[in-house]
């Protein structure tokens, strides 16, 4: 299916974009029944991955070491209780 | 005091006390005039004021209680430069001393004020506050930086409200200094540094939590905003309190009014997301069961219609027409014809009594001349010698005449 493609790729934010579209489309719209039911499908499929999209990142707190001109390491990120 | 030691020695009241009373009885440290520039001002809500009056190169701690302070003709500030008249003495309980105001004037605006002024007036003159220039923060889709001091509370701050709003996520963090004379440099620096070699970032956080105005003074200098304005990366200036502005947040494509607030504007909030897809979701399906009712109710409202005008429907009504005719008419026959039948039966009834084999049966009997076979009904029908025969009942007698008698009254019929 064609919006599976490049689904890595595309922001999340433009899926819920079209699937409100899809949904406005669908209620002003005097569509047909089978284009009524083909969008209404593309809905649903794009609901699907913006809810996997969601579930996606892992969860990551990073330090960037920069160690000169080029040259960085990440670590990491521990939060210091102590200080302040 | 104890001489025990062969020295004395002061317990902490009774030396503060002393120094108190060396205060009270200076005859400058009494109603003298100050002049300084506000800091790190406070108004409490008893309503007594506490600040700090400095210059370049020091300050001093100064309150001024409510009695005085109703008096003021204008609102106090930071980086405001004022006048202030007053007795400095000893705060006992902090072993402070510090300037108890009684007066205060204003007297032009602070030089940090006037440098901030300068500064903004000719960067917004060069365009680097232009709407137009500002980037769009994207929505979070993969990960963001946040240029700060890695132990102040801003970091903390803005990883646990992110966390909050969005578990899944990755954040950056890229440690620097946040006030002092190199501040300003490090954190452009990092900012160059990000753009450099990363593309993968979103969006760049940059702030530290409230303080004194020259402790966020970093904020306001030059080369901050011109590696804000540069940046290909969003950047989101987040800086001290909501009350604090900055060049950077002028620059900054999104002024976040404090780091805590940086993360409530900038990091989705999961549940909001989730219910916004279901509730989207839950309108898609209603919407097309809708649609399908809809359709529904139509065809069947057709399929009516469509039975009604139908050939079929025509027929069919043909068919009763053509059925009730033949019922009608098979009644008006079968009435006709009853009455036929009743009219003929009659008829035949009636025949029948005149029919002559009835009459034989009952006894009489016919005689007819033969070869003729016609009914002899008088005597000249026959000569002697004809051939006769009689018919009863049950057969026929044949003769021949033999002899004619006339009645004798000749009226019998």
């Amino acid at each position: 299916m064609e919006i599976m493609n490049n689904e890595k790729n595309v922001p999340f934010e433009d899926y819920l974009k079209k699937l409100e579209d899809i949904v406005k489309k669908l209620e002003e719209g005097d569509l047909s029944l089978d284009d009524s039911v083909k969008l209404y499908e593309k809905g649903m499929d794009i609901s699907k991955i913006c809810l996997k999209k969601l579930d996606n990142t892992k969860q990551k707190i990073e330090e960037l070491v920069i160690k000169g001109e080029d040259k960085y390491s990440i670590r990491p990120f521990k939060i210091n209780k102590e200080e302040n | 005091m104890n001489k025990d030691v062969g020295i004395i020695i002061y317990s902490v009241s009774k030396i503060t006390k002393y120094l108190k009373n060396i205060f009270n009885n200076d005859s400058i440290l009494q109603n003298v005039w100050i002049l300084g520039e506000i800091s790190n001002f406070k108004l409490h809500s008893s309503g007594h004021l506490y600040f700090i009056l400095k210059d370049e190169n020091s300050q001093i701690r100064c309150v001024m209680f409510r009695g005085n302070s109703i008096r003021l003709g204008f609102p106090p500030r930071d980086g405001m430069k004022v006048k202030i008249n007053g007795d400095i003495n000893v705060y006992e309980k902090r072993g402070e001393y510090q300037l108890y105001a009684r007066e205060m004037v204003e007297v032009g605006k602070g030089d940090l004020y006037l440098a901030f002024e300068k500064l903004k007036n000719s960067l917004r003159a060069e365009g680097l506050f232009k709407e137009e220039h500002k980037k769009k923060i994207p929505f979070l889709n993969k990960k963001f930086a946040v240029i700060t001091s890695p132990t102040g509370a801003a970091i903390r701050d803005i990883i646990s409200i992110s966390l909050r709003r969005f578990p899944h996520l990755h954040i950056m963090v890229v440690p620097s200094l946040v006030q002092g004379a190199s501040a300003a440099q490090d954190i452009a620096q990092k900012i160059d540094f990000l753009n450099t070699y990363f593309n993968d970032i979103d969006f760049i956080i940059i702030g530290r939590g409230g303080g004194a105005i020259e402790e966020l003074w970093a904020f306001n200098e030059e080369i901050l905003a011109r590696s804000i304005y540069n940046s290909k990366i969003p950047i989101v200036s987040a800086v001290g309190h909501e009350t604090d502005f900055t060049i950077s947040d002028f620059t900054a494509d999104l002024r976040s009014p404090t780091p805590s607030a940086a993360a409530e504007m900038n990091v989705p909030d999961i549940n909001q997301l989730l219910d916004n897809i279901n509730a989207l979701r839950d309108n898609l399906k209603r919407i097309i069961l809708r649609k399908y009712e809809k359709k529904l109710e139509r065809l069947n409202y057709l399929d009516k219609n469509m039975k009604y005008l139908s050939p079929e429907n025509k027929i069919n009504q043909y068919y009763q027409y053509i059925d009730e005719f033949i019922y009608k008419l098979n009644s008006t026959v079968k009435n006709t014809l009853k009455s036929s039948e009743e009219i003929i039966k009659k008829d035949l009834q009636r025949l029948e009594t005149l029919n002559p084999w009835a009459v034989i049966k009952r006894g009489y009997s016919v005689c007819r001349k033969l070869p003729e076979h016609s009914i002899i009904k008088k005597l000249k029908n026959v000569e002697i010698g004809n051939h006769f025969e009689i018919i009863i009942s049950d057969g026929k007698i044949l003769g021949k005449v033999d002899k004619k008698e006339e009645n004798s009254n000749g009226n019998n019929e």
